[in-house]
């Protein structure tokens, strides 16, 4: 993968070593400690957010391909340059939702990230713009350092890494996402049908499927596919501020069962989010769709779950 | 997730969070052995420790669908089911196993539909069902739709519904725990517990149990080009064998044809189903030469097989991505379908292609090659889960070990698994481990008053001595980072590159056929230079907490005592039968191998006869 190119890429990586855990406080915990969102992990959790230990950020400039996705940079770095690099991935190809980070500052998966795409001259302003646009094209007139231009030839560019924003770090770009899935875990993400789970009477199988139509199905189906990689929750504004808002993930969840043919429970997974740190917290930013990796248009489907909960 | 504390002692531990170690978890729960014991107040303690948090299995990943005969589509019979599992499985399929698949198929997939699956649905709202491979109607005849699917999602629908079902259950999980040991009583004949690394605290805990479950899927990444997510590292299999267990027909691994040239990204079978040809070096569509009738649609198994001899005779291709590197690729050309119905009905293969290869497969040749898919065999199993050594002519049970998965060897998929098979491996095999698990628990619950813990001391401290080695490890491993760090960092060999070249060797000794030949020279590296290497390895950082590089050298460790196996065992077998290619052996010999091939640590091989009930061996033709 190395010989046959010679172009660059300088990753800028945002990297953090935690410091050793003092006994067992940040575990067991006071049992009179504070309870207080239901939704969130409470003082014990704004704790955890401050990270405690050695921060730094460290550049690699490695050979690399337009088309190489970000973490094959990364896994090039782990094997040629440096194995302490901490950062979570699994399958690779943007199914299993573990490898989400900030590239250049904006939430994405790292599997699905190109060098093509995300990699910006040293130099040039800003990538994202205040309204969260990026800068696409080559900008011509943006006339880079001649030292650095002669030197660089070769190169494509910088491209800066970060863990999720919203949550709080763990170790370089791994972050603590147990908040996110704490507030799924609360709002009874599982199917809760009228019928008992089908058993079968020895050897002869008497048990029938719930009955669903394709129009039944397409009301949910795009949201069953959530792959709870925190994508949508590290771009919204609300949510990275704290334990006042459950979350987008954790409310496509609920309306994924409320969009369910099968389920019974709709009107309490209603009233489980009609609260003000649920649906009511939703400003409307849609920041949460830019770049659902399933392709789910998270801000949409906030508006019409916003807009059943009032409707009901 | 993690628990806040660890009991002293555990019913079941189950290592692995895939469908196969979830369905356990809910098989045991619903049991009715454990009902009966909550009603008493008895708790059955129960945690399932995870290397990956439980969403991120690699379940998740499967694509194309789930088999069961329900004849939702057209009719369709268990019994031709049945039929077609063992034929796949070139007979070495024992059928026992094949026909509780079979028969309990629809019952599995029509419970995951109960418990949340979005399945794609008829018209009529019924489970809908695709061809694929290989499944048949009449034995052997025509095609038949049997495949229940979610559109290209069935794995990530599974995952997330079983996951889910285990949050209703109340299911704890230690999420992110290596387990580095699988522990036995002294004498080998009784599980005694785990020991694993927590990656967030960065300590290595000790965990009793009465009961373990090993689920912790196969071994992708023993080859450099593979479909598996990186964490498929083959632990579970390389624990029993550390812990003097046997692996049973560890040699048969799955290459699909079609992995997208060196990421090993799957393309889906449909690709070729839709009018995608397969062209060597010089553009000619050789698939005609190998399988006259069925082209490139034939058996996963002859296109890999026909795919590498072209490469072989010198008319492969080089990835574009690396034009100086080796010609191990050659084309599939869909340039013949519509661009329209291409995006229609080949979403996600046109996707990939574009995202990772960067071309545009309605104009542009797509580089393929094949990829290690799906390893056949694993940690010997009864239908009910329970893990057995075989001394040559009978089983005997370790007591409390279970296993499920892939990773596990129930002998169902036999030398070549057909497509559908896995999942439903997993979903029933893991239930019914549960279940057997459950009556396990019930004899003698640790919750109960009555409990007999006159065992437990000894069992415990096994796990401790282990645990304790197991820390002076680490600690070893991390203070080794001072002389790493200075060290000339030419000679420094790191975890990854060292997997990576483990890959690579495996890749040329074994990728979809083999020789005595190919197989000497590759233990030959390893006993040279990736077992020393392997050895002097060391951690580059000292801070324990989400180290990952000391998880890496243990994966490396682990797949290369797996590696050796798996070259032990590809040796024994001295012919060629599913996904099996012995070059120097290339008959099916059911006089010497219709038989399971079972090898430990020691590379001591025996065989143990394959269960015939119903179907003798016939040739495998399709």
């Amino acid at each position: 993968m190395v010989e046959a190119n010679n172009t660059t890429v300088t990753l800028q990586v945002h990297r953090f070593t935690p410091r050793p855990e003092r006994a067992e406080r940040a575990r067991g915990g006071s049992p009179f400690a504070r309870k207080s969102s239901p939704f969130g992990g409470g003082s014990d959790n704004a704790a955890r957010r401050r990270p405690r230990g050695k921060q730094w950020v460290q550049e690699y400039t490695i050979p690399a391909r337009p088309e190489d996705t970000v973490l094959d940079c990364l896994l090039t770095i782990k094997r040629t340059v440096d194995p302490t690099l901490a950062f979570r991935y699994s399958c690779g190809h943007g199914m299993c939702g573990s490898d989400a980070v900030a590239i250049n500052g904006t939430p994405t998966l790292l599997c699905t990230a190109s060098i093509r795409d995300w990699a910006k001259q040293p130099g040039a302003i800003a990538q994202v713009d205040d309204e969260g646009f990026r800068h696409i094209g080559t900008d011509e007139d943006a006339d880079t350092g001649e030292e650095a231009s002669s030197a660089d030839a070769n190169s494509l560019g910088v491209i800066e890494l970060a863990p999720l924003p919203g949550f709080p770090p763990q170790r370089d770009l791994i972050a603590d996402i147990d908040p996110m899935l704490n507030q799924i875990r609360k709002l009874t993400p599982y199917l809760q049908a009228d019928g008992v789970l089908a058993t079968t009477a020895e050897g002869k199988v008497n048990a029938f499927e719930y009955l669903q139509h394709p129009e039944q199905l397409a009301k949910y189906e795009t949201l069953s596919n959530c792959i709870a990689c925190g994508v949508c929750e590290g771009s919204c504004p609300v949510f990275a501020g704290g334990d006042a808002f459950i979350g987008p993930a954790a409310l496509i969840w609920s309306s994924r069962f409320i969009n369910d043919s099968r389920d019974t429970k709709a009107m309490e997974r209603m009233d489980a989010i009609d609260t003000a740190d649920g649906v009511a917290a939703c400003q409307s930013v849609r920041a949460c769709s830019r770049h659902c990796p399933r392709g789910i248009d998270v801000g949409e489907e906030m508006w019409q779950i916003v807009a059943k909960v009032r409707e009901r | 997730m993690s628990p806040k504390r660890l009991e002293d002692m555990y019913d079941a531990v189950i290592i692995g969070a895939g469908a196969a170690g979830l369905s356990a978890a809910l098989g045991l729960l619903r049991s009715p052995e454990i009902t009966d014991l909550q009603e008493q107040g008895v708790e059955p303690k129960i945690l399932v420790v995870s290397k990956l948090q439980p969403l991120r299995s690699h379940t998740g990943s499967a694509e194309g669908g789930i088999a069961a005969s329900l004849g939702n589509i057209e009719s369709d019979d268990w019994h031709w089911h049945y039929y077609d599992t063992i034929k796949g499985g070139d007979w070495l399929v024992d059928q026992d196993a094949a026909k509780l698949l079979a028969e309990y198929a629809p019952e599995t997939v029509i419970n995951l539909e109960r418990q949340g699956v979005a399945f794609s649905r008829t018209e009529d709202g019924h489970i809908a069902q695709r061809r694929f491979g290989g499944h048949t109607r009449d034995f052997g005849g025509e095609p038949v739709k049997r495949a229940a699917y979610a559109a290209d999602r069935i794995g990530h629908q599974i995952l997330h519904t079983l996951w889910q079902q285990c949050v209703a259950q109340g299911v704890e999980f230690a999420e992110e725990w290596y387990v580095t040991d699988l522990v036995l009583s002294e004498e080998g004949t009784k599980a005694a517990g785990i020991v694993a690394f927590d990656t967030h605290s960065g300590k290595i805990q000790a965990i009793h149990a009465r009961n373990v479950l090993i689920a912790t899927g196969g071994a992708g990444r023993l080859f450099h080009t593979t479909s598996n997510s990186w964490d498929l590292t083959g632990d579970g299999m390389a624990l029993a064998l550390t812990a003097g267990l046997q692996l049973e027909d560890i040699e048969f691994v799955q290459f699909h044809p079609t992995g997208l040239a060196h990421t090993g990204i799957l393309l889906s079978e449909a690709a070729r189903a839709e009018g995608g040809i397969l062209r060597n070096a010089d553009g000619e569509a050789f698939m005609e030469r190998y399988a006259p009738e069925h082209k490139d649609l034939a058996a996963r198994d002859v296109v890999s097989r026909s795919i590498m001899a072209e490469i072989d005779a010198g008319r492969g291709v080089a990835d574009p991505k690396d034009p100086n590197g080796p010609k191990d690729c050659v084309w599939l050309d869909m340039t013949g379908i519509d661009p329209e119905r291409m995006k229609q009905v080949l979403p996600q293969v046109v996707e990939t292609i574009e995202q990772y290869a960067n071309l545009d497969p309605t104009k542009d040749l797509v580089p393929i090659k094949p990829t290690a898919h799906y390893t056949m065999g694993g940690l010997p199993i009864t239908t009910d889960g329970e893990v057995y050594r075989w001394d040559g002519e009978h089983r005997s049970v370790v007591d409390g070990l279970f296993a499920a998965g892939e990773c596990s060897c129930v002998s169902v998929h036999g030398a070549n698994r057909l497509g559908g098979n896995s999942l439903l491996d997993a979903c029933l095999f893991g239930t019914r481990a549960g279940r057997a698990l459950a009556d396990h628990i019930a004899h003698n619950p640790v919750d109960s008053p009555m409990s007999d813990d006159s065992l437990d001391d000894d069992l415990i401290a096994a796990v401790d001595q282990a645990a304790h080695a197991r820390t002076d490890e680490l600690n070893t491993l991390l203070q080794g980072s001072d002389d790493a760090a200075s060290s000339a960092a030419e000679d420094d060999v790191n975890a990854y590159a060292l997997m990576s070249q483990l890959g690579s060797v495996m890749e040329r000794a074994l990728a979809v056929r083999c020789s005595a030949e190919t197989i000497a020279t590759a233990r030959e590296q390893l006993e040279e230079t990736i077992t020393p290497a392997a050895e002097s390895l060391v951690a580059h950082d000292k801070t324990a907490a989400f180290n990952q590089e000391v998880t890496a050298i243990w994966e490396t460790r682990h797949l290369i005592e797996l590696a050796e196996a798996v070259l032990t065992a590809s040796d024994a077998r001295q012919e060629s039968r599913g996904s099996m290619r012995r070059l120097d052996f290339p008959e099916r010999d059911d006089e010497h191998f219709l038989a399971h091939s079972m090898v430990d640590r020691s590379n001591a091989v025996t065989f143990k006869p394959v269960v015939i009930t119903d179907y003798p061996p016939k040739k495998r033709e399709y």
